[in-house]
């Protein structure tokens, strides 16, 4: 399918929306930019109502700007605060049913296959630590075993932000939250060691304190998905309203999380490896 | 907004570290030739993240 999808009608562009223009003219559709040119096209984000100083909402910022292809990719999202800003995104974006993220998404990737057997659409999961490691682990895990060509996303706050802060699989033990006031009694969930275990070829852990890191670990799961497999990217992303901190501490929480419990991490097959060399290789000479 | 981030143009160095650490859409804008940033005060909303990572100071909420 061509770029120019998103090309107006010339005779039409006067009527457009600021934004649209915005978009066609100073988007990322088409390029080859990422999170180093940030500030320099238009975001696919648009306004989103996230509270002030959210993780979450800089993680979806920084994921979609690491979008390999963002005309031809589709985003499946679930409820929760990932979504607000993700349904206001100017990209292809399907919610689902809470937990359900994975299932639609496998049966969208297959399908877009068979539409577009010499293209590649890049189906993206990204949703909460609670549509992935609470509701939706099960579907999650089961297309990770079956081996579906798509990526997951979490953008784990480690609670449940839009419904008042009730714990969630991935809130670490011990966490005082506005509904857990004695602490959370469980461990949180190994979601990242499940995904190694369950077929993914490749997995990351990163912080939003690591914008490169996170858009190259975004990069590769999104590259090597089309071609190999599953992968997994585990995102640290804190929320200043139900955690207590200042809104203006979001950066110095993540950064603390990536010398404790969120130390970036990368596992990859062999087959993987390799293909990153190349790919990586490539890219490279494109650069230069 | 009532309040917003402001840019001291004197003291901006163009890092782009403020950008990478917004998160909110398109508030900063990168200007290549004179290598430092301006801020889109309507999409702003003043949490103050931005001027907690300038190492040069320059960003200030008023
Ligand atoms: S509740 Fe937390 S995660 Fe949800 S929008 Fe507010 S700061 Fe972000
Ligand atoms: S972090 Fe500070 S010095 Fe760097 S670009 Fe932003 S305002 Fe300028
Ligand atoms: S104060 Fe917050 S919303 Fe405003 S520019 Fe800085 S980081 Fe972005």
């Amino acid at each position: 399918m061509s770029k120019k999808i998103i090309t107006p009608v010339a005779s039409l562009a006067h009527i457009l929306p600021e934004d649209y223009r915005d978009l066609v003219e100073k988007g990322p559709h088409g390029k080859s930019v990422g999170i180093k040119d940030l500030g320099s096209f238009k975001e696919i984000t648009e306004e989103h109502p996230h509270c002030a100083g959210c993780g979450v909402s800089l993680g979806v910022r920084l994921a979609l700007a690491a979008l390999p292809a963002p005309e031809d990719t589709l985003v499946v999202g679930t409820p929760g605060c990932s979504f607000f800003a993700l349904s206001q995104t100017a990209v292809n974006y399907s919610n689902t049913a809470f937990g359900n993220q994975n299932s639609v998404a496998s049966g969208l990737k297959r399908m877009l296959s068979i539409r577009y057997p010499d293209k590649d659409k890049d189906v993206v999961v990204m949703a909460g630590d609670g549509g992935i490691a609470d509701i939706g682990l099960d579907m999650t895990l089961h297309s990770w075993f079956r081996g579906e060509k798509i990526s997951t996303i979490m953008l784990d706050n480690e609670v449940y932000g839009n419904t008042g802060g009730q714990e969630s699989g991935m809130s670490p033990e011990g966490q005082v939250l506005h509904m857990a006031p004695k602490g959370k009694n469980f461990k949180k969930i190994p979601v990242f060691e499940m995904a190694r275990t369950a077929g993914c070829v490749y997995g990351a852990r990163v912080t939003i304190a690591s914008p490169k890191r996170l858009g190259r670990a975004v990069n590769r799961a999104i590259l090597l998905a089309r071609e190999l497999g599953p992968t997994y990217v585990q995102i640290y992303t804190p929320c200043p309203t139900n955690m207590k901190f200042s809104p203006a501490d979001t950066i110095r929480i993540a950064k603390e999380a990536g010398s404790t419990h969120y130390a970036f991490e990368e596992f990859m097959t062999e087959e993987a490896a390799l293909r990153i060399a190349v790919m990586e290789g490539e890219q490279g000479k494109i650069q230069d | 907004m009532y309040l917003s981030v402001r840019v001291d143009k004197e003291k901006c160095i163009g890092c782009k570290i403020c950008i990478t650490s917004c998160p909110e859409p398109n508030v900063f804008i990168f200007l290549p030739e004179q290598k430092l940033v301006e801020v889109n005060e309507s999409r702003c909303k003043a949490c103050g993240l931005c001027t907690t990572v300038c190492a040069k100071e320059a960003l200030k909420i008023g």
